[in-house]
């Protein structure tokens, strides 16, 4: 009798030997997880502008100061984060994986290091991260000061 | 000659080899055995399996056959990344303990060898064969150079099927085609002689088809041979997105002149 | 529906919302009807809020006006098509099998559903009182 081995969802959270694009795949269903759960919780949120100014004013305070201590602008940052990071690497992954900016077909050379990870897509790895970098710490100074850059 | 045989025979150092053992005959969990191995220069993660098997432990199961990296029978997960045991130098991983189980995401027959039914039925199910229409030819189809690069790099698999070990989504849906047979798939469907792409449509299009592929890039990563299955994946949905809009045509390369020795033989 | 026009909208939607989530983050900072563009304005002495982008009547205010509600109703659509199509995939990948998929697909749609109609019914009550 032979025995099942999946490795299971907890192996995408394991990514160390297989490099960075997996990493990536790991976090992008991370983040998206976080994102429609919040949507979810977004929507009922918004809904109590109907239920009057003094409702409403008590909710938002409610969530920025949720157990005594400021802590909405920490909520508000980590969710940025997630959000940009799907947001630009789902735009990395559009182009990619409807076979755009790949390399074509080439021949394998020793040490065999795969090129679909590499060239433009690598390109546009970095040039996404650096932005999701910028645009984050644009975002979290707006968050923590008001002040827009 | 001395100078080549110098240092050949010696044991370097002695590695700690961590072994996953399981005996579908015991009751048993599956649970880690260590043996230590004496390293010669020059020896694999292969040789350091068969000299447990020979010294050590008769019982240890493992799968091989060419000792080469030719047949993709000996892939293992050797310190928790796949690769075929016989291409991996001991020395060059570096390490004191090695860690080996078999392949992910297959069942386990036996300690190293997984059951790889999977690989080969989903391998077959997308036809990995040039389709057409006609009867059997009697001679070849007409193909450039050219033509051919577009798909040599993916005719490189030896099915070991590290890649769907490798493949994280793989890891949760078993009924996924997996990275190998969506490169033969695209193989065919990039090879100029071939008609078969609405043949193969249907399962390719389907919901554990093409799709579930998310670029972890991990298949690519451990491929022994360097197919790059990551990329054919990518190619072929670049086809089928591409064929939402517009039907995708194949234009079957010509049949070259009959060859009478041909006729002979059949 | 094929697989391959169910991923389609999935990019397409990712893309649009893309576009409408920037103006959305905009709207919370740059873009806000208020003078000093902060998110919260509380009084000095106590944690009331008197004013920011989140107060009540600047939130009143953006609700009102045709061009943001619109917004709001056309980024809630794909988001709740790209969310739940999202789900629907990460679950039957989890639980594969023909029964399994049937079950998932279904309580998405519902689910999908429900978060719509309750997003669009904020939306909408709020052009309507707007005086539209
Ligand atoms: S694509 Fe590479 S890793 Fe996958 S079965 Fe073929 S040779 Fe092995
Ligand atoms: S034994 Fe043939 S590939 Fe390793």
């Amino acid at each position: 009798m032979a025995i099942e081995n999946k490795k299971g969802w907890i192996s995408w959270f394991n990514p160390i030997k297989y490099g960075f694009d997996r990493w990536l795949f790991a976090m992008h269903r991370f983040t998206g997880i976080v994102i429609g759960l919040y949507l979810m919780a977004h929507v009922f949120e918004t809904s109590n502008i109907l239920r009057g100014p003094l409702t409403w004013n008590n909710v938002m305070v409610f969530l920025d100061w949720p157990f005594g201590i400021h802590f909405g602008p920490y909520i508000l940052s980590a969710l940025l984060l997630v959000v940009v990071f799907h947001a630009l690497n789902g735009l990395r992954l559009t182009i990619v994986e409807n076979g755009l900016m790949l390399v074509r077909p080439y021949r394998p050379e020793y040490p065999y290091k795969p090129k679909s990870l590499a060239g433009w897509n690598f390109a546009l790895k970095i040039v996404l991260g650096i932005l999701m970098i910028v645009i984050s710490v644009f975002g979290i100074v707006y968050i923590f000061t008001g002040v827009i850059l | 000659m001395e100078l080549v045989l110098k240092g050949f025979g010696e044991v370097v150092k002695t590695v700690t080899f961590r072994v996953r053992r399981y005996d579908p005959e015991k009751k048993e969990m599956p649970k880690y055995m260590e043996y230590k191995v004496p390293v010669q220069r020059g020896m694999t993660v292969l040789d350091g399996v068969l000299y447990i098997k020979e010294h050590l432990d008769p019982s240890l199961a493992a799968r091989y056959s060419c000792r080469m990296g030719i047949c993709g029978s000996c892939a293992m997960i050797i310190n928790g990344k796949e690769r075929l045991a016989c291409q991996t130098q001991i020395l060059e991983l570096n390490k004191d303990l090695i860690k080996v189980d078999p392949l992910g995401n297959y069942d386990t027959v036996k300690d190293l060898v997984p059951d790889l039914n999977k690989l080969f039925k989903n391998h077959e199910s997308v036809k990995p064969y040039i389709v057409r229409e006609e009867a059997e030819p009697y001679g070849e189809y007409i193909q450039l150079p050219e033509e051919r690069e577009k798909y040599a790099l993916f005719t490189e698999c030896i099915m070991c099927g590290a890649c769907l070990s490798a493949c994280p989504t793989m890891a949760t849906d078993d009924l996924y085609l997996g990275p190998q047979a969506l490169a033969q798939a695209y193989r065919y469907i990039a090879d100029s002689r071939d008609a078969g792409f609405n043949e193969r449509l249907n399962l390719l299009d389907s919901k554990h088809g093409v799709w579930r592929c998310h670029f972890a890039g991990a298949c690519s990563e451990v491929c022994p041979k360097g197919v790059d299955p990551a990329l054919a994946i990518q190619l072929l949905r670049g086809v089928l997105s591409k064929n939402v809009f517009i039907k995708y045509k194949q234009n079957p390369a010509k049949l070259g002149p009959e060859r009478a020795s041909i006729k002979e033989v059949l | 529906m094929r697989e391959s026009k169910i991923m389609l909208l999935q990019y397409l939607t990712g893309l649009f919302i893309l576009v409408l989530g920037t103006f959305h983050m905009l709207l919370l900072s740059v873009l806000a009807p208020t003078s000093n563009k902060v998110l919260y304005q509380y009084a000095s002495t106590n944690h009331t809020l008197i004013g920011g982008t989140l107060y009540y009547s600047t939130v009143t205010a953006i609700y009102h006006t045709l061009l943001w509600g619109s917004i709001f109703e056309l980024l809630l659509t794909f988001l709740v098509f790209h969310i739940f199509n999202g789900f629907r995939i990460i679950l039957s990948e989890q639980f594969p099998g023909a029964k399994a998929e049937k079950v998932i697909t279904y309580s998405m749609l519902i689910l999908g559903l429900v978060i719509f109609i309750w997003g669009s019914r904020t939306i909408v009550l709020m052009l309507l009182q707007g005086g539209i």
